[in-house]
């Protein structure tokens, strides 16, 4: 059980990244920040240190979140649990055969992902569940005989995976039964349990992956538990990639429910700090050191899918809908076979790094040009230890510019307009292939560079309004601290809409409802329904609340989202779903208490087609109602923003930056 | 070293327009994937979509599966012949004047700027029934076109905007399941104007004489980019001869023969010596041949080359008369797309081997299964094994060559259809042996639970695909009705408990294998 919490609390959000671990402390409306190196041999480590350097008294706070990386990096690392897989015996190479199709067109050697589970540790126990119901049953002396083989096997983990369990799991609960009891030190995971859908090679995979992950996960939640028990904190909450937290102990057995818990933070963050400027439909834009992340918040709600692909690996739990593009700082730029100039994928990474850093690198990367350009400042010190160098920018983007005959400050600016190019393009597929006009939204730049583009990116795609949030360096670390409690739940309801018993459907819903206020504290419920035209492949996720509208809502929605609607056509429920939250009050954001003031300093930027001192602005030093026209730029202690002509920036109530077109 | 440029678009500029132009064609890709309501378009992604120029070149194209690649361009010839008009669409399905085979239904819609054509956006999809003798339009036994569903020569679906409501209703007073063809249609239409509003809208902001000035330098770029990959190969003329297993017809085989030849910085690749036209469906149109033998030059390029009208112009092909390889009417033609195709980029693959270092032959087939019974139709093509390499094994149970076309999940085929799936899982060993295997095939057993026809329209399952540089060869596929053996193409009638079991080859090996 989980207590609800006030809004009077001292609420910490913790998020561990690759290079730096972010602390938020929330007390009240009073933000205040710490940033710490993190430790990835033991991340709880780099935990502790923050906790240490914001000061925090242990006794006093009342909720403390975290988003980790843990599941994420053993994925992409593919460094998990050895997993196990039992599966209906005729179908054992279903996670390897995915889909069918191989990653790329045209390159005949690449290799679609391994699965993380190898043919060898692939085991079959005959037996058969068809739509309507068991047609075969449990071979219980091949149960006993493949627990043998996965015991000999010596594994961490095994997941229990048989066609049609999403109708029928009785099967996979008495395999996992067998297990538990033969081999109590191996996870074991069932797919009617992780996921009850139909369609089994999502289902497969998700539970797969839940096997391979929750090992590694679980050992380092029991450490920082240890920790954090120690220091007399409260008990962790765990970011989800829905975007909503839950306590550790609800994790622990559901590793697959948080791979992408680090970007669904920034993203609630984002949608937060915007809603506190009074902004609810938003472009996120996260621009890091080696990729580009968007995401689009529709009114305020930050956008699920349940179709997300991680490394190769579908995990089809509900996930900040995230989009990722290869255009970071880092991105390298290059002249290629054709005479092009191209920007990544390619990434100078964090060693040796953009040239400008001076540890090695020879090609311009992003950060060389908007250096070079005056949007940096030459010598600025970036962590504390690396200084920006601008005649090593220079002499990197002489070298690729004399390659297609440019000047080093024509390669600055095709670099920055190249990579910007890949980051509309990033923007587009989040709203317009989602059915959205992103002239309706506001874009919210984050990462220490997200302001350096913003401009620019607004006007290609028309947008008139960009938002730079006071926290934007540590975003996904406020978005732990006033994240919603959450779980999801879903069950197979498989039935058409003409002959849908409404008595069954609220039965249904009402043992989720049980469930859910069995593992929440007074949870609010949101019934949803997966619904499609019978036959096709894809679902719409709408509200179910009442079921006589089910079927208005769901013409509704497929208009909104494919323009069109069939009336003709037989409608089908395929799942449904609940969403159990309990809502944190938000706490109002209060302005920023402002210190000293130094007039602005200048340096020379090229804008506007030329060099000009512009006005370089100490963000942390306007003060809330403070106009700046552009051309600009305005630093903050780890994001610059630069203001174009044409552009005027506010600073609003919660010390946010506002540019509108003047 | 700098590089040779004799045009007015920079560096720069050059990269933003390939990129923005490939994002309109994969917008129209996404609009059209979206707003279709067929799973065939939907979810097997079996549909591309492509942005030409005022001249009939295409600058870029969104292609889901490779059959698709380079092959738009005879439908925009045609086209163009009818004089088109701003806001006209045109429907196409006619394999001789534009098409592929009949399920693929192309729409050309003239994009305009104040009365003034700048350019045509073309979505191309496979319909899942255009009527014919059996359900999904896929016969296996068909000997003429008029078999195979309905034709549509290049027509007005839309006249200066407006349906031809008539002609909608003749097309679908025509095929079997004429709501869901009307539903993907207007998915295709409207796929055609997002990309021509993007169209207008680089036009608008960039201006005419400088969006044309950058099409020339895109397909330019993109020639550059295909010849300076040929230029580094050794001149010379290179042969290698295959076979297609069968028509549907009479089970003998029938050759394919290829000469490629690499001259300084083209290619040009000559059938002569391949079969004549067959009376069954095997027959090729020419556009499908052509989208063949420019997958195969693909393969040779680096994947971020883009695809429009300048990776196209270093080839060159050579059609004897008559041919197999371009199709007449009124030959039958609906399994050149999925059968001969796969075979005719195998063999100019292994031509080019010669001199390229390309993995060992894949399975070469699509593998394609039709199961239908009174009021329903499963449609299904099965992956197999891939070649291996010098680099690393053969990927198992995949799509090679021509098709990239997603699986139909047990679970959703089986609520659907009166179909039990007995085994669904892969080959172990059916892929040749060597330094690096071949990856295995797959073995799919289905059981019938109601009396149905079968066709099955399949290769490979006599000639195995063959290993490299030593490496052996892959397994050959069968195709098993109650465990008995049936040939390659095959149509019958089934009864109710019968199993159909299709085992799909395994892919060849590359280098000599080490013996214990």
């Amino acid at each position: 059980m989980v207590p609800a919490v006030s809004a009077a609390s001292i609420r910490v959000g913790v998020d561990v990244g690759g290079t730096f671990t972010d602390l938020v402390v929330l007390v009240g409306g009073e933000l205040s920040f710490a940033k710490v190196p993190s430790t990835p041999h033991d991340q709880s480590v780099g935990v502790m240190s923050a906790l240490g350097a914001a000061g925090v008294n242990a006794g006093a706070v009342d909720a403390f979140a975290h988003g980790t990386t843990v599941a994420t990096n053993a994925l992409l690392e593919r460094r998990g649990a050895r997993a196990a897989l039992l599966t209906t015996a005729g179908f054992r190479d279903v996670i390897e055969i995915a889909r069918q199709t191989r990653p790329s067109l045209y390159d005949l050697r690449e290799r679609p992902p391994e699965p993380l589970v190898p043919r060898e540790l692939r085991f079959t126990v005959r037996e058969r569940v068809e739509p309507t119901g068991e047609v075969e049953s449990l071979d219980e002396d091949g149960l006993a005989a493949a627990v043998e083989a996965i015991r000999r096997a010596d594994v961490d983990a095994v997941a229990v995976c048989f066609l049609f369990s999403f109708v029928d799991g009785a099967h996979e609960r008495r395999a996992g039964e067998v297990l538990r009891s033969q081999l109590p030190d191996v996870e074991v995971s069932l797919s009617s349990e992780v996921l009850p859908e139909f369609r089994e090679y999502e289902r497969f995979s998700t539970t797969t992956a839940d096997a391979y992950l929750s090992p590694r996960l679980n050992g380092y939640l029991a450490r920082l538990r240890a920790r954090l028990a120690e220091a007399g904190l409260p008990r962790p909450l765990v970011m989800q990639s829905s975007g909503g937290v839950i306590d550790l102990d609800a994790v622990a057995g559901r590793a697959s429910s948080c791979i992408l818990s680090g970007p669904a933070a920034g993203v609630i963050g984002a949608a937060f700090a915007a809603g506190a400027s009074g902004h609810s439909n938003l472009l996120t834009f996260d621009m890091g050191g080696t990729s580009t992340d968007v995401a689009l918040v529709v009114d305020g709600e930050v956008q699920t899918t349940t179709g997300a692909v991680i490394d190769g690996i579908p995990i089809k739990h509900p996930m900040v809908d995230v989009h990722t593009v290869s255009a970071g700082g880092g991105s390298i730029g290059w002249a290629d076979a054709g005479g092009a100039l191209r920007v990544g994928p390619h990434s100078a990474g964090a060693v040796p790094g953009p040239a400008s850093y001076g540890l090695g690198g020879i090609e311009p990367a992003v950060t060389d040009a908007t250096l070079f350009l005056g949007f940096l400042a030459d010598g600025a010190r970036l962590g504390g230890e690396i200084v920006l160098r601008r005649d090593a920018a220079e002499a990197a983007l002489a070298s690729v510019g004399e390659r297609l005959g440019l000047s080093p400050l024509e390669a600055a600016l095709g670099v920055v307009r190249v990579a910007e190019a890949e980051m509309v393009q990033a923007l587009r597929v989040i709203s317009v292939e989602r059915g959205f006009d992103p002239r309706l939204f506001t874009l919210v730049a984050f990462g220490g560079a997200g302001g350096l583009h913003a401009c620019r990116l607004a006007e290609e795609l028309e947008l008139s309004t960009v938002l730079v949030p006071r926290a934007s360096g540590v975003l996904s670390a406020l978005g732990l601290a006033i994240s919603d409690l959450r779980r999801d739940y879903v069950r197979p309801f498989i039935c058409d809409l003409s002959k849908l018993d409404r008595v069954a459907v609220d039965a249904a819903f009402a043992e989720l409802e049980r469930l859910a206020a069995a593992d929440l504290d007074r949870p609010v419920f949101r019934r949803l329904a997966d619904v499609r035209y019978r036959g096709q492949a894809f679902e719409l996720t709408v509200v179910a609340d009442d079921v006589d509208l089910l079927g208005a809502g769901f013409a509704a929605a497929h208009r909104r989202r494919y323009g069109f609607e069939m009336p003709d056509e037989p409608i089908q429920v395929v799942n449904i779903r609940l969403t159990a939250t309990v809502p944190v009050p938000k706490p109002r954001l209060a302005a920023p208490v402002i210190d000293a003031v130094t007039s602005p300093r200048t340096r020379p930027a090229y804008v506007d087609d030329e060099w000009r001192e512009l006005a370089v602005f100490r963000g942390d030093e306007l003060a809330p109602g403070r106009r700046i026209q552009g051309p600009a730029i305005v630093e903050f202690p780890e994001a610059t923003c630069l203001v174009h002509s044409g552009w005027g920036a506010t600073v609003d109530v919660t010390g946010a930056l506002v540019l509108e077109r003047s | 070293m700098s590089v040779d440029r004799l045009s007015a678009i920079d560096p720069v500029t050059l990269s933003v327009f390939v990129s923005a132009l490939a994002g309109v064609a994969e917008e129209m890709g996404a609009v059209l994937v979206r707003s279709s309501y067929s799973s065939n378009i939907k979810e097997r992604r079996d549909c591309s979509c492509a942005l030409f120029d005022a001249n009939g070149r295409m600058i870029a194209q969104a292609e889901h599966i490779p059959v698709h690649l380079g092959a738009m361009q005879e439908a925009v010839a045609a086209v163009r012949e009818r004089a088109p008009e701003p806001g006209d669409v045109f429907m196409l399905n006619d394999p001789f004047s534009g098409g592929t085979h009949l399920p693929d239904i192309t729409l050309v819609g003239a994009v305009d700027v104040d009365g003034e054509i700048v350019g045509y956006t073309v979505t191309r999809a496979h319909h899942s029934d255009v009527g014919g003798m059996t359900p999904g339009s896929m016969p296996a036994g068909s000997r003429s076109i008029y078999q195979e569903g309905i034709i549509i020569p290049p027509l007005r679906l839309l006249r200066a905007g407006v349906y031809d409501e008539p002609l909608l209703e003749l097309v679908l007073a025509n095929v079997r399941t004429p709501q869901i063809r009307r539903a993907d249609l207007y998915a295709q239409v409207a796929a055609g104007s997002v990309g021509g509003e993007r169209l207008r809208a680089l036009i608008g902001r960039y201006g005419l004489d400088f969006v044309r000035a950058a099409f020339d330098e895109v397909i330019a770029y993109a020639e550059r980019r295909t010849r300076d990959v040929l230029r580094r190969l050794p001149d010379g003329t290179y042969t290698a001869a295959g076979e297609i297993e069968g028509d549907g017809v009479v089970d003998a085989d029938i050759p394919i023969r290829v000469a490629a030849t690499i001259a300084g910085d083209s290619l040009r690749i000559d059938f002569t010596g391949t079969a004549e036209p067959v009376p069954g469906n095997v027959n090729c149109p020419r556009s499908v041949t052509r989208s063949a033998c420019l997958f195969a030059l693909r393969v040779l390029l680096p994947p971020d080359v883009p695809t429009n009208a300048g990776t196209s112009a270093p080839l060159e092909i050579v059609f004897p008369q008559p041919s197999l390889v371009d199709a007449r009417p009124p030959s039958a033609v609906v399994a050149g797309n999925v059968e001969t195709s796969q075979r005719i980029a195998d063999v100019v693959l292994a031509a080019l081997s010669q001199v390229v270092d390309l993995p060992a032959a894949g399975q070469g087939t699509m593998n394609n299964v039709i199961i239908g019974g009174a009021d329903w139709t499963y449609y299904e093509t099965i992956g197999g094994g891939q070649g291996a390499s010098s680099t690393g094994p053969g990927p198992s149970g995949v799509h090679v060559g021509m098709s990239n076309t997603l699986n139909t999940p047990i679970e959703a085929l089986e609520l659907e259809f009166p179909l039990r799936i007995e085994s669904y899982q892969l080959r172990y060993g059916s892929g040749g042996d060597g330094i690096h295997c071949g990856g295995d095939g797959i073995e799919r057993r289905i059981r019938v639970l109601e009396p149905a026809t079968l066709s099955l329209l399949s290769d490979r399952r006599r000639h195995a695909p063959a290993g490299k540089d030593g490496g052996l060869a892959g397994a050959c596929g069968q195709n098993l009705l109650d465990g008995a053996p049936l040939p390659p193409k095959k149509t019958c009638e089934i009864g109710p408990q019968q199993v159909v079991s299709v085992l799909t080859p395994g892919g060849g090996g590359w280098g000599k294998p080490r013996r214990a």
